[in-house]
């Protein structure tokens, strides 16, 4: 699985040295691991999470939290993969505290319309929005369609993963993905995104 | 020919079909041109979508690149409240002591301060009588923040808080209420008449109050109008529009009232908190007078001290003892006989009468309001320049105390609406639920406390607001303690200017205080939060 590369980062028996003195308490070790990874996990908590703030507190949150967990870290994992994944987990359950999903599990595949997207005005949209205001876009979203994109795209977890974190059924995963993409599109679209589907009429395989 | 679904094409993008299935998407999608487009879009947007959530549009804040130091939050909030503690043994000390010993050399010998000013023993005695929805909600709204303040612990000491909010509650309640009052609600109006005599306290609710009979002990009185004719053995407490004395007084009157008008004899002290103030050429007060009011007129005699803050002032009796006046103008008439001490604070000299008699000559001094004054006087900049730096040092102290809480605090003010919200809640709540507790559960200790923190909150406003001010010009800028003291400085100063400025100056620096309480109340709230251990379940 690929992560979010960390700013000067090392070789992986490097950081499995620094771990190590991590564990057995050494304090620079730590200073390392922190400054290595935070603005990493603060990038994806701002993607997570809906403000800034919460970000900024949710990334003292993840590492007072690493610090506490190192010990049942299982060093034949990648780091940075269970890293993330304390990353992840953590700002679900934030979302989660706080009763702001608005969306619930369904598994309901009815929601999804089964018309395709006309790929033109896919095509315009995404020629149409730069970088900004796709993620002006995503802090728009409900929750866990946000979260779904952002493990997926942005932290290319896989949908196992993500159904982990989640809490969903692995199947459930790409019904998130494409109705957050939906949903992106009609936030992007302004309402309008109805406008990309249904120009090519599709049915069932 | 069946066109496949957008679901099964993107799941076939993401390699998450059965080999099968993704067999026949493909073999469809080489023959399909529409299909094929589809994938091809489908493929675009994610790459896009990847594209633009890699895109860093935002800078990492400065605290969170910084290393947390081992255990440097715990003991800085440590020192912090250590500090805070110490600030208020100092206030306490330099201040509030020596006022309270002033105020006990002038007659107000009470245990403490509530009790000094208002409601010596009477209000106990009439506790009981007294309890009423506004007692409850007051004790209610203190349990309530209590246990807000302590929910994040109920878990580890659940038992030890429930049992002693309970006690202390149970405690309030309890109160002994040995001597309980008469209590009179009017209907509308009440009336003693002149042959009854009350032997205990009396506690008067009506429209309007008439005593002309006797009361043995105190009288307390909520009325719109009161009249005493009678003989009051205690003291009077009054909370009226208009609150007539005209009969004998044996112990202090203690009066919130729009209009006072005593034409008696007090035995002791007066104090009152009052819009027009009369007190006429026949009264005889024995002890000292204390009053704040907008249009005072003092023609009867005062054993005592007489301290008055107020706007227009009129002294034309004796004093016993020594005269302060802090107010806008005074008069001082041809029957007035200062024993003690005279000074004056004011705009402008005191219109003295040439028959009035002084022990010590009248010290004046006028204060200026006059802004054309100020700005030509080098001593006001050096004053701004010693305020900037007493700012600096304060918020170096409080950077290098509690760094944390200090740049939580400064971030939450670019939540605009929340840090003023929270500011005005905060600037008129926590006074307002300081005199509560004072009244009611904890006592004066945590009331006088919790006055400090607000004060010490007010001062300390300006230093987190001036932090942000200066990132904003310079930039968030590299992490550390010499930018952050930097970008402080350069807001403080700005702040001070601002200050400065005739007329919309005070305005800007409420709003800062507002602005900058609510920065902390979030920082504060933010703490809470993360020392919440619902926080700390995360499974990894």
């Amino acid at each position: 699985m690929e992560r979010r590369k960390a700013t000067g980062e090392m070789s992986a028996a490097e950081l499995a040295d620094v771990v190590e003195r991590v564990r057995a308490g050494d304090g620079d070790a730590w200073g390392e691991i922190y400054r290595l990874y935070a603005p990493a996990i603060f990038r994806f908590c701002r993607r997570a999470l809906p403000t800034r703030e919460d970000a900024e507190d949710a990334t003292t949150d993840v590492f007072m939290k690493v610090k506490q967990k190192l010990g049942t870290y299982d060093s034949s994992r990648p780091f940075q993969a269970w890293l993330y994944k304390v990353a992840s987990n953590h700002c679900w359950d934030m979302l989660r505290r706080r009763r702001i999903r608005q969306d619930l599990e369904t598994g309901d595949l009815e929601t999804l319309p089964l018309e395709h997207p006309d790929p033109s005005a896919l095509e315009k949209m995404q020629f149409d929005h730069d970088s900004k205001q796709v993620r002006a876009g995503l802090a728009k979203m409900p929750d866990r369609a946000r979260m779904v994109l952002v493990l997926r795209y942005y932290s290319d977890m896989s949908y196992d993963e993500i159904a982990d974190t989640l809490g969903v059924r692995r199947a459930f995963v790409g019904v998130l993905l494409l109705r957050a993409r939906h949903q992106l599109r009609e936030i992007l679209g302004e309402g309008g995104g109805a406008s990309m589907l249904g120009a090519t009429a599709g049915g069932k395989p | 020919m069946t066109h496949f679904d957008e679901m099964t094409a993107l799941l076939y993008l993401e390699n998450q079909l059965r080999p099968d299935m993704a067999d026949g998407v493909r073999a469809h999608a080489s023959e399909c041109g529409e299909c094929r487009d589809l994938l091809e879009a489908l493929n675009r947007e994610s790459i896009w979508l990847r594209e633009s959530l890699e895109m860093d549009d935002e800078m990492v804040p400065a605290r969170l690149i910084q290393v947390p130091e081992k255990g440097s939050a715990p003991w800085g909030w440590i020192a912090a409240m250590a500090l805070g503690i110490g600030g208020a043994y100092t206030v306490w000390n330099g201040f509030i002591e020596p006022w309270r010993a002033q105020a006990a050399e002038a007659g107000f010998t009470q245990g403490n301060l509530l009790t000094m000013l208002f409601f010596s023993g009477a209000f106990w005695k009439g506790w009981e009588a007294m309890r009423s929805m506004i007692e409850f909600t007051a004790l209610a709204t203190v349990g309530i923040l209590v246990l807000w303040l302590v929910r994040k612990h109920l878990t580890n000491v659940a038992p030890a808080v429930v049992a002693m909010a309970g006690l202390t509650l149970a405690a309030a309640f309890a109160a002994p209420a040995a001597h309980a009052g008469r209590v009179e609600h009017g209907s509308p109006n009440y009336t003693l008449a002149a042959d009854q005599t009350v032997k205990t306290d009396l506690i008067v609710f009506a429209d309007t109050t008439r005593i002309e009979g006797n009361v043995d002990g105190d009288l307390i009185v909520w009325s719109q109008n009161a009249t005493v004719t009678g003989h009051v053995k205690g003291d009077i407490i009054a909370f009226a529009q208009d609150l007539r004395v005209e009969g004998p007084v044996g112990g202090n009157v203690r009066v919130f009232a729009q209009r006072l008008e005593l034409s008696s004899t007090i035995e002791r002290n007066v104090s009152a908190w009052v819009g027009n103030l009369n007190v006429d050429p026949s009264t005889k007060i024995g002890g000292s007078v204390i009053l704040g009011t907008g249009d005072g007129v003092l023609e009867g005699s005062v054993g005592g001290d007489v301290q008055v803050y107020g706007a227009e002032f009129d002294l034309n009796g004796p004093v016993g003892g020594n005269m302060y006046v802090r107010a806008k103008d005074l008069k001082i008439g041809q029957h007035a006989a200062i024993a003690g001490t005279a000074t004056f604070h004011g705009r402008h000299d005191a219109d003295v009468n040439s028959g009035a008699k002084f022990a010590q000559p009248l010290q004046t001094t006028i204060i200026s309001e006059d802004y054309g004054d100020r700005y030509s006087s080098v001593r006001y900049y050096w004053h701004q320049v010693l305020r900037w730096g007493a700012a600096f040092v304060f918020g170096l102290v409080f950077l290098l105390l509690a760094p944390t809480f200090f740049f939580d605090a400064s971030s939450a003010l670019n939540r605009y609406a929340p840090s003023v919200g929270f500011g005005v809640l905060f600037l008129f709540a926590v006074p307002i639920a300081a005199v509560l507790i004072c009244f009611t559960v904890v006592g004066l200790g945590v009331g006088i406390s919790t006055i400090m923190v607000w004060l010490i909150a007010m001062y300390g406003a300006q230093v987190i607001v001036g932090r942000w001010v200066g990132e904003k010009i310079l930039g968030a800028g590299e992490p550390g303690m010499g930018a952050a003291l930097g970008r402080m400085a350069l807001g403080l100063l700005i702040l001070r200017v601002i200050s400065m400025l005739p007329y919309v100056g005070g305005w800007a620096m409420f709003l800062v205080v507002v602005w900058g309480i609510g920065g902390m109340v979030l920082a504060v709230n933010r703490r809470l939060h993360q020392s919440s251990p619902a926080a700390l379940s995360v499974a990894a």
